[in-house]
């Protein structure tokens, strides 16, 4: 067996044991149906209360937003929010929870690279992301009567796929700052907060100051939620979101070589001080 | 000749001591932090097949060592080779040859079964998936918890997640396993259990390099034993030849309460009993003087022991005779106690 195939399986091993270990916490499995409705679903109902029904109200945002359908435009942009904080939470979570139990010594004993460990349990992370993404459709058909074509769920299900090697690198970058920090709120709480704030999850990025707005369009999550949006609410086909998709692609190279560069650089710092294993 | 299972040669691990604030950071201000030697230049060859043991007190620089050699630290100076592999240069090589059992049961998923921690263990060990089973009900078998094997880690006594690591450490079918302080916190029967298996190690051919702060524990078990203390290693020899250091065929413990007159009485008798045996080590507190004394034969000098303390006021309280131990190698060489 090549080494390349066995830390495949090493990967493959390591989701399974998250997954395994979820099993044990039942309870966190209803928040994945809840807050996908109740989260976006306050700012739905706000939206209502601010236009009253005025169909001006309406216009304003359908040409800041490019689309009148608030519903949906809040919706979709919280899912792919919890999409993708889903998975940039889970190779940080998973290290800091490795650290605290006293298992990463052991999982850094091996022979397995330290990709293998770095992202193969938060891999476990795109279950609840994709219950996520089905909870938001079946809501907003259901509460809204918003329906999303299947060819459209289909497309943005791609974007989604697409934006997969970039949330994962800055999830790394995240995972490698945790390493350094031994401590995991601040700096998830951080970097949280600038992608809700700059990415257009809540409100359209229009509404950023100028150089707000180029910080957005360097963030890779601007574009998948973006071109999710284009694709579910505006009926945009694959041909109109390739340049995103091609942005997307470089992005996430850089990312991830920075995160692989970054992690080499702190597990070496971690081994001269002995801090590796800190609680 | 085969490659000695681990060579070590003038390794070093330095510390810094204290902390660095973040202000001093920002500020780009000069490291001032005291730097200290927790392993401080340390030679040493374990050969195949035996069990090698570093006996040396809290702090003394067990852990680091272990560390170094399994790959989790880097040395400031000095070599490590492990079975031929520099632990530096090659640490991968190193940890696919290598079975470590460092921090015990802290290690291991307490909401997994012990089948599922080692089906994960055992796929990060890069175990041929055919093999996999095999090797599995293998390391279970090996530590006695075959039966056991689908409970929860978290519903086992501490000496069963004790052995699971060990088992776990046996996956890659390692010629070398490395053990740090393996039966520290366990009781008796688990502790006694758990040698048993270190035992059987070296019945099937592995090599063994383990620390322990028992001197039981390392006379018991160990063909070889390093004393290690302050990160230096003071002796280096088998239990027995270590024991032969100390010219005397035995060793007694007395507790003698004083006289009244504590000081005078004390001194008189320690003058005393120091005529008689060599006197290695006295303790005096709350009017009772504890005193270790080396002597050719107990017959002897105790029952002139007892005369001395009668002869300045004294009562003899407690006596104890016991052959030489590791302790009393431990006492010669530093002046202090294992325990201490
Ligand atoms: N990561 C670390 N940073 C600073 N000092 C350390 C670190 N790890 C251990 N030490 C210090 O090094 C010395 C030796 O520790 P250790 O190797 O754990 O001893 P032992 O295992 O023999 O009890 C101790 O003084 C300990 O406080
Ligand atoms: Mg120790």
């Amino acid at each position: 067996m090549s080494l390349l195939a066995a830390d495949a399986r090493a990967f493959g091993a390591a989701a399974r044991n998250q997954w395994r270990v979820a099993r044990r916490y039942p309870a966190q499995w209803l928040s994945f149906f809840f807050w996908p409705i109740l989260l976006p679903g306050v700012y739905v109902v706000m939206g209502s209360a601010m236009a009253a029904g005025d169909p001006r109200a309406t216009d304003a945002f359908a040409s800041r937003a490019g689309t009148g359908d608030v519903a949906g435009f809040v919706f979709v942009g919280w899912s792919m929010y919890m999409w993708l904080s889903n998975v940039l939470w889970g190779p940080a979570m998973a290290v800091r929870m490795d650290q605290l139990r006293g298992t990463l010594d052991a999982v850094f004993l091996t022979p397995s690279s330290r990709l293998v460990v770095l992202i193969g349990p938060s891999t476990y992370a795109l279950v609840p992301a994709w219950i996520n993404f089905v909870v938001m459709a079946v809501a907003l058909r259901v509460i809204f009567g918003v329906e999303l074509a299947p060819d459209a769920l289909a497309r943005a299900a791609l974007v989604m796929a697409a934006g997969i090697p970039a949330m994962y690198g800055i999830g790394a970058l995240v995972a490698t700052v945790v390493l350094r920090v031994g401590e995991i709120g601040g700096v998830v709480q951080l970097v949280r907060g600038v992608f809700t704030l700059a990415c257009g999850v809540a409100f359209p990025i229009v509404m950023l100051p100028d150089w707000a707005r180029v910080v957005a369009h360097a963030l890779p999550p601007t574009y998948v939620v973006a071109d999710a949006r284009a694709v579910l609410l505006a009926g945009a086909d694959l041909a109109a979101i390739v340049p995103d998709l091609a942005m997307l692609g470089l992005l996430s190279a850089f990312v991830c070589m920075l995160a692989v560069w970054a992690f080499a650089l702190v597990e070496r710092g971690a081994r001269r001080s002995g801090m590796l294993s800190r609680y | 000749m085969t490659a000695p299972a681990v060579e070590v040669t003038g390794l070093v691990k330095e510390f810094e001591k204290g902390r660095r604030t973040v202000w001093q950071r920002l500020r780009g201000e000069p490291d001032r932090r005291e730097r200290f030697e927790a392993v401080a230049g340390i030679d040493l060859v374990v050969h195949p097949g035996e069990i090698f043991g570093i006996l040396g007190p809290n702090g003394a620089g067990k852990t680091t060592t272990m560390r170094m050699l399994a790959t989790l630290l880097l040395p400031t100076r000095g070599q490590a080779r492990v079975l031929g592999i520099d632990v530096v240069e090659q640490p991968r090589e190193v940890r696919a040859r290598m079975g470590a059992m460092l921090s015990g049961e802290r290690s291991l998923y307490w909401k997994l079964t012990a089948r599922e921690n080692l089906e994960y263990f055992a796929a990060l060990y890069h175990v041929p998936p055919r093999e996999t089973r095999a090797r599995i009900e293998g390391a279970l078998a090996g530590v006695m918890l075959a039966d056991r094997a689908d409970d929860y880690v978290e519903r086992y006594s501490t000496g069963m997640r004790q052995r699971l690591a060990l088992a776990r450490a046996l996956l890659p079918d390692p010629p070398l396993v490395i053990l740090d302080e393996p039966t520290v916190g366990l009781d008796p029967q688990s502790a006694r259990d758990l040698r048993d298996r270190v035992r059987e190690l070296r019945r099937q051919g592995r090599t063994v390099l383990m620390t322990t702060h028992y001197m039981e524990e390392a006379d018991q078990l160990c063909d070889r034993i390093a004393i290690i203390d302050h990160g230096r290693i003071v002796a280096l020899d088998t239990p027995a030849a270590l024991k032969r250091t100390i010219r005397a065929e035995q060793v007694v413990r007395l507790e003698i309460g004083l006289a009244d007159h504590l000081e005078v009485s004390r001194v008189a008798l320690l003058e005393r009993l120091g005529a008689l045996a060599e006197i290695a080590r006295a303790n005096s507190a709350n009017g009772t003087l504890a005193l270790t004394a080396r002597c050719r034969s107990a017959r002897d000098f105790v029952p002139a022991a007892f005369d001395a303390a009668r002869a300045t006021g004294g009562t003899v309280r407690h006596v104890e005779v016991v052959p030489v131990s590791l302790e009393d190698v431990f006492i010669d060489l530093t002046g202090r106690a294992l325990r201490e």
